[in-house]
């Protein structure tokens, strides 16, 4: 149909909300991140005072490592545990894979805060349950919370936890629409299931991989929930990643001008994985 | 992909193996939330016995009460109000933009509708796009109101609402608009009538996803708004961390209190979810 004003009305109120709420805010941010601020206030122009200040600043450096490390591991574990159990559910007799492909959604349905905070419940200081069933395997009390390297060891684990089941749902939609007769022609051919698995599968499932990759590594950089409730960015600074720098700064420092600059540089980041996640989402208009 | 026939490779045992480690971890994404149940229906006696007990304990109200005293149904039913205002204003403004992008020939229309898929990602920016977004709504004055949250919200799940209701009027054959239209009816006849009824599955994934999306945030909700009137679920149950302490009693209360409207969303549509989420690029 070439008409051009009805669809316009159509897709323009739409338009309008998106403009609105996520692309005006990022112009108003870069003008903002371009002043000078006191009390969380705009005084007048201060060029790139914010960046510089944000750069100085002690800890930066950190952060970022921290950042890497942590949604490095995060994906990495999340991707390879979630295609082991999408190729045992794909096995599975449909009503019983049904079962447990929602069993393992459940973490993903439930608030980041609930999943967070039940979690930190499980592992707390002697008396949660993995605190104390870690401490009758290794004959001591132990509070994974309190050592730095437990402490991320645990953000890892919970980021894990909470994001197995979308990585599940995906890369089992990308399994059933591999054709039966592929597998099936390798296997009378007489190949093991780990040649089918490696020749066959893995590369047919290149794409949804690297689109759970990219989501999932976009998921994991910005939450602020899990470290904010789990650790609160300790102990010391040991967990202190971006997202929670980034909103610490911002509402309990209350240093606007660093905060909105850090958050940029953070959306510029964002803006890759986008543009990744455009490439590979295969849609058509 | 589902024949069974390549497991001959792995032995009996090996197999087994594989079944009971699978089954470790179904157990293990039940667990935290059986235990956070399961620790809200226990007095403080029973909570803090040591080692930790299951089931033999005599179950009590007492931790719902002070968390309901403490204001906590209010904020559900505000975030009830929230979460209704957004599915309604992304499926009102989802199904006209869906149609308008699967029906009709128009200048920049791949372009636009790149930007629609490249906003489903986008919206999961929490951090990165907080806080421009805060600056930028207290410069002009729309923080602490009632109508902020399901704004932002709305713009939260629009993208992928959209993408996931064109899927479907993709597959409703043109004959039954074009059939409208000749028959004297204009396009919104059409969206009326034929849109509505044969896109409501996917309008009931792209509901239920944003039903539990706003219904789970935390992040704006805790900055946007001030108010305790105007504070939805999530940042309530953060403030009752500073509030209870170490109390998990109140706290495993209020975090299962939260879960309750989920899962009742969950037992309800769980497959349109599945189906919403599998239908392509999805949110994580």
């Amino acid at each position: 149909m070439r008409d051009t004003r009805t669809p316009f009305l159509f897709f323009a109120p739409a338009f309008a909300l998106l403009g609105f709420v996520l692309l005006s805010p990022v112009v108003y941010g870069v003008w903002f991140s371009l002043q000078r601020v006191e009390y969380g206030a705009p005084t007048g122009y201060g060029g790139l005072i914010n960046f510089r200040r944000l750069f100085d600043g002690d800890g930066l450096a950190g952060t970022f490592g921290r950042t890497a490390l942590h949604t490095g591991l995060s994906v990495v574990l999340t991707v390879v545990i979630a295609l082991a159990l999408a190729v045992w559910i794909d096995r599975l007799k449909p009503r019983f894979g049904f079962v447990v492909q929602t069993i393992v959604i459940v973490p993903w349905i439930v608030s980041t805060v609930v999943a967070t905070l039940l979690f930190r419940w499980v592992f707390v200081n002697d008396i949660g349950i993995a605190a104390y069933l870690i401490g009758t395997v290794t004959g001591g009390v132990s509070d994974l919370l309190t050592e730095p390297g437990g402490a991320m060891g645990l953000l890892v684990v919970v980021s894990v936890w909470k994001r197995i089941g979308y990585a599940v749902i995906v890369l089992l939609a990308g399994l059933k629409s591999i054709p039966d007769e592929l597998e099936e022609a390798a296997r009378i051919d007489g190949a093991s299931a780990w040649q089918i698995f490696r020749r066959i599968t893995l590369p047919l499932m290149k794409t949804p991989l690297l689109l759970v990759a990219v989501v999932l590594t976009l998921s994991n950089i910005n939450t602020v929930e899990t470290p904010l409730i789990l650790t609160g960015g300790g102990p010391r600074d040991a967990t202190r990643i971006l997202a929670i720098d980034v909103y610490e700064r911002a509402f309990a420092v209350f240093d606007l001008g660093t905060a909105t600059a850090l958050a940029l540089v953070m959306f510029a980041g964002n803006i890759l994985l986008v543009l990744a996640y455009v490439r590979l989402s295969r849609w058509k208009a | 992909m589902s024949a069974p026939g390549s497991r001959h490779a792995l032995g009996r045992s090996a197999r087994a193996a594989v079944t009971a480690l699978m089954c470790l971890l179904v157990v293990a994404n039940l667990l935290p939330l059986l235990w956070g149940v399961l620790t809200s229906f226990k007095a403080d006696a029973d909570l803090f016995r040591f080692p930790p007990t299951f089931f033999d304990f005599a179950p009590t109200l007492d931790h719902y009460e002070r968390v309901i005293v403490s204001g906590f149904l209010g904020s559900m039913g505000t975030t009830v109000f929230y979460a209704a205002v957004t599915v309604g204003a992304t499926l009102a403004l989802a199904l006209p933009a869906a149609y308008a992008f699967d029906r009709f020939e128009f200048p920049f229309r791949q372009g636009l509708f790149m930007l629609v898929v490249a906003s489903i990602p986008l919206s999961l920016g929490a951090a990165a796009l907080l806080i421009p977004n805060y600056v930028y709504f207290v410069g002009i004055g729309l923080t602490n109101t009632w109508f902020v949250l399901p704004l932002i919200y709305t713009a939260h799940q629009l993208p992928m609402a959209i993408w996931i209701i064109k899927g479907v009027i993709e597959s409703i054959p043109r004959e039954l608009d074009e059939a409208t239209i000749v028959d004297g009816g204009t396009h919104l006849d059409v969206l009326r009538h034929v849109m509505l009824p044969l896109a409501r599955p996917a309008m009931g994934a792209a509901g239920v996803l944003a039903f539990v999306g706003s219904w789970n945030e935390f992040v704006a909700g805790s900055v946007m708004v001030d108010s305790p009137a105007l504070k939805p679920v999530q940042p309530m149950i953060y403030s009752f961390i500073g509030f209870f302490g170490r109390e998990w009693g109140p706290l495993t209360a209020s975090a299962t209190l939260a879960i309750v409207p989920i899962l009742i969303a969950f037992a309800l549509l769980g497959r349109h979810i599945v189906a919403g989420l599998t239908k392509g690029a999805v949110k994580g």
